[in-house]
């Protein structure tokens, strides 16, 4: 077996990869350990999700730190790297003085303009289509309970908790999606109360998920198919980032 | 065509002047100090470069001054501030509030920014430049002034580390903010490397209870 599926292994180890986790995050974990585990946090969702908490956590510690200002080249670089990238790109204020041209307010401008745009969409290889998103779902505590990730490449939404919830046998779990701008929640289906669930999604699932703000899961009447939106207990939450 | 430039200049002006009435109006709320970080960095993520900028003038100062403690030096210091916010301008799509602060987002930015710079360095800066050093910034007996202008955030963590042993308070603390290795510390604290590894161990499992 390869040191790389060994150090998998030690990894999957809840009460290791925490330790390790907190280690990386306070700057402790150095040299060739923490680029291992860069890596590792690369192909292994949940490392990063518990480096993030963990990082989270520790940068509050930047507060207590006096303030020293830094010299005006600093900004004046940063603002000459920004403006030599726009050049590539499109500058957001050139975007707007282009709009407003005489030829843009005649139809045909608009009409040639859903004309770029589309073949844009179509052909460009760069557009920056999203591959993944996660999320960390917490309890009422704010502690880390699961880790919801979707992946395009299997279409495949995974729920892995890291304790078993007890819920009533005649009760069970229920995952949503909620709109970011409000409206129906999507039942994304049934959750396991320990470990590991994966729930298949369709396209047209995938393509809504941009749309998503808040992941919930609710505990619902065990079999109540009908049920359209939470209407029980919402035991965990969190919201839906871009992974990748 | 001078007219437009003339309007979108005061345009600029009026925007300048709402963030600055925002920060005047906000700046003693802590919640309301993070919304404002929280908006500049969404509309830093849509391409408002004027966002960004004060994004910048807000926290830069106190990111210099973690640069400063990683790097020792004023100049690798403001390379890894720089190189730390064309990040954040550049990632700033991937920030949501999920995330957790605004600040908090931009200071893990930059600080592995500073790491990585400190691994690719192969010396630190030569003891005779060092400037910073020490934790009386993070002392746990702050004057209770000091300690009201904190967040709740920073209070909750300090309190868990003031449960530690000082040692193992003092390695964290200064792997945190001065990035050092443990055979730096075993220098610095005149200990074997094996109780310093042994401390920060111990010091991170003790602590991982309080944080969660």
């Amino acid at each position: 077996m390869s040191d790389l599926k060994n150090e998998t292994r030690r990894y999957q180890n809840p009460e290791l990869f925490e330790q390790l986790a907190i280690e990386y995050a306070v700057g402790s974990m150095q040299g060739r350990a923490r680029k291992r585990f860069e890596a590792l946090m690369d192909t292994h969702f949940y490392l990063r999700a518990v480096v993030d908490a963990y990082e989270n956590k520790f940068a509050h510690l930047v507060e207590l730190l006096p303030d020293s200002q830094p010299s005006d080249k600093v900004w004046n670089n940063i603002e000459a790297h920004i403006n030599s990238s726009a050049v590539a790109q499109v500058d957001p204020e050139q975007k707007t003085a282009w709009w407003k041209s005489a030829f843009f307010k005649q139809g045909f401008g608009l009409a040639a303009m859903a004309l770029i745009v589309s073949a844009v969409l179509l052909f460009n290889p760069m557009t920056p289509d999203a591959t993944a998103y996660s999320a960390v779902l917490e309890s009422g505590s704010n502690s880390a309970v699961a880790v919801t990730r979707i992946q395009k490449s299997d279409m495949k939404l995974s729920v892995d908790l890291k304790m078993p919830v007890e819920v009533d046998n005649n009760m069970e779990l229920t995952l949503w999606c909620h709109p970011k701008g409000g409206g129906k929640p999507m039942k994304m289906g049934t959750v396991s109360k320990t470990g590991k669930t994966e729930i298949k999604i369709s396209k047209k699932e995938w393509q809504n998920m941009k749309d998503v703000g808040l992941l919930a899961i609710s505990i619902e009447k065990k079999g109540d198919n009908k049920i359209k939106e939470p209407t029980g207990e919402i035991l965990l939450k969190g919201m839906l980032n871009f992974a990748g | 065509m001078g007219a437009f430039f003339a309007s979108k200049k005061n345009l600029l002006r009026i925007y300048i002047q709402e963030y600055d009435n925002l920060l005047t109006e906000h700046q003693k709320e802590e919640k309301e100090m993070e919304d404002i970080y929280a908006e500049l960095l969404q509309k830093t993520a849509s391409g408002d470069q004027l966002a960004f900028k004060k994004l910048y003038e807000m926290a830069s100062p106190k990111l210099m001054g973690l640069c400063l403690r990683l790097m020792q030096t004023e100049s690798l210091a403001e390379d890894v501030l720089q190189e730390g916010f064309i990040k954040i301008w550049d990632k700033a799509e991937t920030y949501s509030q999920g995330k957790g602060k605004a600040m908090t987002w931009m200071s893990t930015v930059v600080r592995n920014k500073g790491l990585d710079k400190l691994r690719s360095l192969k010396t630190k800066a030569a003891e005779t430049e060092i400037q910073y050093e020490g934790l009386e910034f993070a002392a746990p007996d702050l004057e209770p002034d000091s300690l009201e202008n904190l967040s709740q955030d920073v209070k909750g963590l300090m309190a868990c580390l003031d449960k530690l042993k000082p040692a193992q308070r003092e390695c964290i603390l200064l792997s945190y903010y001065y990035g050092h290795t443990h055979q730096e510390l075993a220098k610095k604290m005149d200990k074997p490397l094996g109780t310093i590894k042994a401390w920060i161990r111990r010091g991170l499992e003790d602590i991982r209870p309080c944080l969660t």
